[in-house]
């Protein structure tokens, strides 16, 4: 993507963000929030956070590729199990960065 | 006079206290952002103006790992712009609050309203009587509370994403840095997954991201998320239609 491109990309998602965290202190403050808006949200980050997920680990140039041969898949299950365990994110990062470099220098 | 100004500048103070230790968690995440942003071949001047224009951590991994991996413009904005939309939620649970102020302070308020700033901020709001943050005359301060907290986020978010890009321009692309994005999408989503509805909207969505794969500019991406929306709230609806019959 062009440098041009990129920035009219990143001013648009700046101004909308901002105009979420202005909407009911500002244009709305006098407004409760719609009961199917609050509804919607609490699935917004589960469901983004999931497909975004499978697609950095499978999905490569538009191809779904099931690669167990490479290190990234088996690093990425180190980091669920870890996450699942723990509930802490930096342990998380670090099980699965310490599987990537171990399988990296294990595998030829 | 002095005693007015020492009370402002007093819970300012305290609102950066109140973040500080939260910061621990923010700056590898800045770092992570700045790094991966270099790999996807973001200029490290835009990468650092994203990090004041959006300032929203989440949406900005997100972004970059989209432009890592060749999507348009389209179905990045639409993918951040669904995933910050739950700052409407804060900025509704911190109206009555702030509903009061002159518009620059809740312009200000605005700008500065990310996860952590509320999560710090709403607490004081909500444990603390507002006669304890009062002034002489009477006035409520605790919005000096919250501009503290959200002003040491804002800079901790800024010096962290200069400190990655930094760093990021002497590491080799060997380490795979960039990693670091997916693992923090796993670790986020490990701690969304205790409720059902939350579960099979992370289920619908990332095999409707497999399934959607072969769409253009990652438009498969929107697809899956706007699909496992539908699959969260279908749960709910359904869970609370059990309820009711087995109440019955």
């Amino acid at each position: 993507m062009s440098t041009p491109i990129l920035l009219a990309l990143l001013v648009v998602v700046g101004i909308l963000t901002f105009l979420y965290r202005y909407a009911m202190i500002g244009f709305f403050a006098k407004h409760a929030l719609p009961g199917w808006l609050h509804a919607l949200c609490r699935h917004i980050a589960p469901a983004s956070f999931a497909a975004l997920t499978a697609s950095a680990l499978f999905v490569h140039g538009g191809d779904v590729q099931f690669a167990f041969d490479t290190p990234r898949p088996w690093a990425a299950l180190a980091a669920v199990i870890v996450a699942w365990r723990t509930r802490n994110v930096l342990a998380t990062i670090a099980a699965g960065m310490a599987t990537l470099y171990l399988l990296k220098f294990l595998l030829p | 006079m002095a005693g007015k100004a020492t009370s402002a500048s007093g819970e300012f103070l305290a609102g950066c206290r109140g973040e500080a230790p939260l910061l621990l968690g923010v700056i590898p995440f800045g770092m992570i952002y700045g790094i991966a942003a270099l790999a996807a071949g973001v200029p490290a001047w835009v990468a650092q103006l994203a990090s004041a224009m959006v300032f929203a951590g989440a949406a900005q991994l997100v972004i970059v790992q989209m432009l890592a991996a060749g999507a348009g413009a389209l179905p990045i904005a639409l993918t951040s712009g669904l995933l910050n939309l739950r700052h409407v939620l804060y900025s509704a649970s911190m109206a009555e609050y702030v509903r009061h102020l002159p518009r620059r302070w809740r312009l200000l308020l605005a700008y500065l309203l990310t996860d952590e700033a509320y999560a710090v901020a709403v607490l004081r709001y909500q444990r603390h009587a507002a006669d304890t943050a009062q002034r002489d005359d009477g006035a409520d301060l605790r919005h000096w509370y919250f501009f503290g907290a959200g002003f040491t986020l804002w800079a901790g978010w800024q010096l962290s994403t200069a400190a990655g890009l930094l760093f990021g321009a002497t590491i080799p692309a060997e380490w795979e840095l960039d990693f670091a994005v997916p693992l923090t999408f796993i670790a986020l989503l490990t701690l969304l997954l205790r409720e059902r509805a939350g579960r099979a909207a992370a289920l619908v969505a990332g095999l409707g991201a497999l399934a959607f794969a072969g769409l253009p500019y990652k438009l498969g991406l929107v697809a899956a998320i706007l699909l496992g929306l539908l699959a969260g709230v279908w749960t709910v609806r359904r869970l609370e239609r059990v309820k009711q019959e087995s109440a019955a």
